[in-house]
């Protein structure tokens, strides 16, 4: 990335080449020529074996299928979104490995990155998907406005129609973010723009859906390397997400949780539980109900994750989080406001009651009107 | 008038009131009745799991007082109830259930699914489908007086060699007597030895007592049968003749569902509360005992074992009283596994032992009584229903056993100090 910013003075036609030329060296030859010991690239490699749960034996493995790959060319398009997921990847982890192995990818179209703008930039976009047709990875952010196509345009492109164009070429799709691949906040009620996600709309091609908001950035590039290792997806949940990231609860996997067990919850922010750094489950903590790695990977390279600094999960890597009755109510209270409906409920069903026991009433009383009473003359047919 | 589907059905449409829809209710399917049936653990048959003979009873409840049910009734999807029905379910409502009662002890949600039989008695017989022993039995108890056909004259035939063997005076109809004793006909026609007993006893107790000539029969066949109108006719007979005779208790003799009936369902079933008492011929030998009017003498060391009448015990609440007086003539009483409130019924209880067809299964379901007796092999049982009594006699013969059935009664009156 650096190198394009480098080569701002240069034409979309230069870079296109410059890249092409990149693309010939290898990863590992990229890695070497850019300074990164092979030390600390195997350490990269066990790092990320040891994140998605895999044998030691696989390291060697993935550092041979990291040195020998080719550096794909990666499309990146942000549709309705707040960037955050983009900060999240380049800024958190500026110099680590994982940051140079995105200098290493091609990443040939990015709104945020690209030097190129207007023409040049959907230029840009169009070479790369025509050089790499079928191979390329595309990277989505953001959520898609089905309501009026005008609610955002790239170039007087819907993104709608940027999305199906892409995707047409892809060898598979990264669905960054929830609001990719959930429809994130622009879906909350009532969502004004008619907002889907990438998964809403395209049915035929292989999509890893790696949600939060933003995504932790660890995650991404373990995403990534899953596919230049292996060449496939990771194995995926039920709602597209990696297991080995999202394969457990925060609550399963919090340092809290021995609290939780106990029965030791911080009923305030400010009351003594709090202070001792007790279980935040009754001041909202979503942690039971959100699968993500955050109490495992932290953020800010590991230095944290929202529990430990004293605040509740909110549950941003599930879908719909921003609807689920307000982030500082305990999981166990109703998410709707219920007195009026429990009032009414029980007044229909009081009325109901009364209505029925006097049917009810009635028709006993005639089946004992209709009695004539039985003898023993009556007992046979 | 004759009986007809129709009447079946609005019998137990009548039926149906706050406990029927409470249980059907709360049923949770459990299944724990089968175990708890002695006609379903003999014969492994689903179809007689307890709570399934009361369906009749469930399908009109369904139908007709539930809002789903009628509904459903509406689009012909609620199930109904027709003679095929009723035919089907005559052999599990009458021939494999003695109303023993202990189905409603162990139902988790407190359903009391014996008086959902019994109230499912009372359709079936409405409509025609009660067994033919049953109807005969009922016929008699109305017309002659007696299921078994025991007439005045046949009472009085009996008293005569009691008195005759005893040199002691039988009351008759004797106005103001303390207590007024029913009689079950098992005990007049099989077991004359009761009255001998019951001469004894409170001729020691120095406690006045009487029959009456006009009401002397116990049992009632309404009751088994499932016709309350004619239970009501059998029980007003009592009522009339101990308002006439002006005793102050009744006493209903070694007979289970006779006990049941005159004390639990009798009051309901004439519309208010009886101006005597009603007990059990147990309760008041062991209020003579507790005011020491019995004098024993001896004791046995035989092991003696103790069965007890469902009607009695479970439905009755009799269970310490038998134990209290077997005791003061016993040194070797020994309790059958499950005993007391849990026991498990004879097998003939309930109207069974008068309807021929229930013959064979009666039998075949001894086997839980056999299972209880083999695990503590007595020499002898006691037990104080008359029923119970020819039923474990014709058990113990089937399986050949070979152990003696005694009256509790009888046998207290043997051991009566002189």
């Amino acid at each position: 990335m650096t190198d394009r910013i480098n080569n701002k003075d240069k034409s979309p036609a230069d870079l296109v080449q410059l890249e092409k030329s990149r693309l010939d060296k290898t990863l590992g030859e990229t890695l070497r020529s850019q300074g990164i010991s092979r030390r600390s690239f195997l350490k990269f490699c066990a790092a990320t074996a040891s994140m998605m749960a895999m044998s030691p034996a696989m390291i060697p493995k993935i550092a041979h299928a990291l040195e020998n790959a080719r550096r794909p060319s990666v499309i990146w398009l942000s549709f309705q979104e707040c960037t955050g997921c983009t900060e999240s990847l380049t800024r958190a982890h500026a110099s680590t490995v994982e940051s140079l192995i995105f200098d290493s990818i091609s990443l040939d179209y990015h709104h945020t990155l690209q030097a190129a703008a207007g023409h040049a930039a959907e230029e840009a976009r169009e070479i790369a998907m025509e050089e790499n047709y079928g191979k390329y990875l595309l990277v989505v952010d953001g959520s898609i406005p089905m309501d009026n196509p005008g609610y955002s345009t790239i170039a007087g492109i819907s993104n709608y129609d940027m999305l199906m164009d892409t995707a047409k070429g892809a060898a598979a799709i990264i669905a960054v973010g929830t609001c990719a691949t959930y429809g994130g906040i622009p879906h909350a009620d009532p969502n004004p723009t008619g907002a889907v996600s990438v998964g809403d709309l395209i049915k035929d091609k292989p999509i890893i859906n790696v949600p939060g908001c933003p995504p932790i950035p660890v995650v991404i590039t373990g995403v990534l390397t899953h596919f230049l290792t292996f060449g496939s997806i990771p194995e995926l949940d039920h709602i597209g997400r990696p297991k080995v990231f999202y394969g457990q609860s925060i609550h399963d996997r919090c340092y809290r949780r021995p609290f939780y067990d106990k029965g030791l919850f911080a009923e305030t922010f400010d009351d003594e539980g709090a202070k001792k750094g007790w279980c935040l489950y009754k001041l909202g903590c979503k942690g039971p109900t959100t699968y993500n790695a955050c109490a495992t990977a932290k953020w800010n390279d590991g230095t944290s994750f929202p529990i430990e600094a004293g605040h509740p999960c909110i549950g941003c890597s599930e879908p719909d989080f921003w609807d689920g009755g307000g982030f500082y109510k305990a999981l166990s209270m109703p998410t709707a406001n219920i007195t009026e409906t429990a009032i009414y409920t029980a007044a229909g069903a009081a009325a109901a009651g009364v209505a029925l026991g006097a049917m009810n009433r009635s028709k006993k009383n005639s089946a004992a009107a209709a009695h004539s009473d039985t003898t023993i003359d009556d007992l046979e047919k | 008038m004759s009986a007809s589907l129709e009447k079946g059905i609005n019998a137990l449409k009548e039926q149906v009131d706050s406990s029927v829809a409470a249980f059907f209710s709360s049923c949770v399917h459990c299944g724990m009745c089968a175990d708890a049936c002695l006609f379903y653990t003999e014969t492994g048959d689903p179809s007689r799991m307890p709570i399934n003979k009361a369906e009749p009873l469930r399908r009109i409840w369904r139908a007709e007082y539930t809002l789903l049910g009628r509904v459903g009734k509406m689009f012909g999807m609620t199930a109904k109830v027709d003679d095929k029905l009723l035919s089907e379910w005559e052999t599990l409502v009458y021939d494999s259930c003695t109303l023993c009662g202990r189905c409603s002890m162990v139902c988790p949600v407190g359903n009391d699914i014996a008086l959902l039989i019994r109230k499912t008695r009372e359709g079936m017989a409405a409509a025609g489908h009660a067994p033919a022993g049953l109807i005969g039995a009922t016929k008699r108890s109305v017309t002659i007086g007696s299921p078994m056909g025991v007439k005045l004259p046949a009472l009085m035939a009996q008293i005569s060699h009691v008195e005759k063997d005893t040199g002691m005076k039988i009351p008759v109809d004797v106005e103001g007597a303390e207590y007024m004793l029913l009689l079950s006909s098992m005990e007049i026609m099989n077991f004359p030895e009761f009255i001998e007993a019951i001469a004894k006893i409170f001729d020691k107790a120095g406690a006045s007592w009487t029959i009456s000539s006009e009401a002397f029969e116990a049992t009632n066949s309404g009751i088994q049968i499932g016709v309350a109108d004619i239970a009501k006719v059998l029980v007003q007979r009592v009522v009339d003749a101990a308002e006439k005779l002006k005793v102050k208790t009744v006493i209903s003799p070694e007979c289970g569902h006779a006990y049941m009936a005159i004390r639990w369902e009798g009051p309901n079933l004439v519309g208010k509360p009886f101006g005597f008492k009603v007990r059990h011929i147990l309760e008041i030998l062991d209020e003579f005992r507790q005011d020491g009017r019995l004098k024993i003498s001896g004791k046995e060391d035989q092991r003696i074992t103790y069965h007890d009448p469902c009607q009695i015990s479970r439905r009755g609440g009799v269970i310490d009283q038998p134990r209290n007086l077997i005791n003061m003539f016993s040194d070797n009483f020994v309790e059958m596994p499950d005993a007391g409130k849990m026991n498990w019924c004879c097998g003939a209880g309930g109207g069974v032992s008068s309807n021929e067809r229930a013959d064979e299964i009666r039998l075949k379901v001894f086997q839980r009584k056999k299972d209880q007796l083999d695990e503590i092999k007595p020499d002898a049982i006691v037990s104080a229903c008359s029923n119970c009594r020819i039923h474990l006699e014709d058990g113990l013969e089937e399986y050949n056993m070979d152990i003696p059935l005694m009256s509790l009664t009888e046998t207290l009156a043997e051991h009566l100090a002189d």
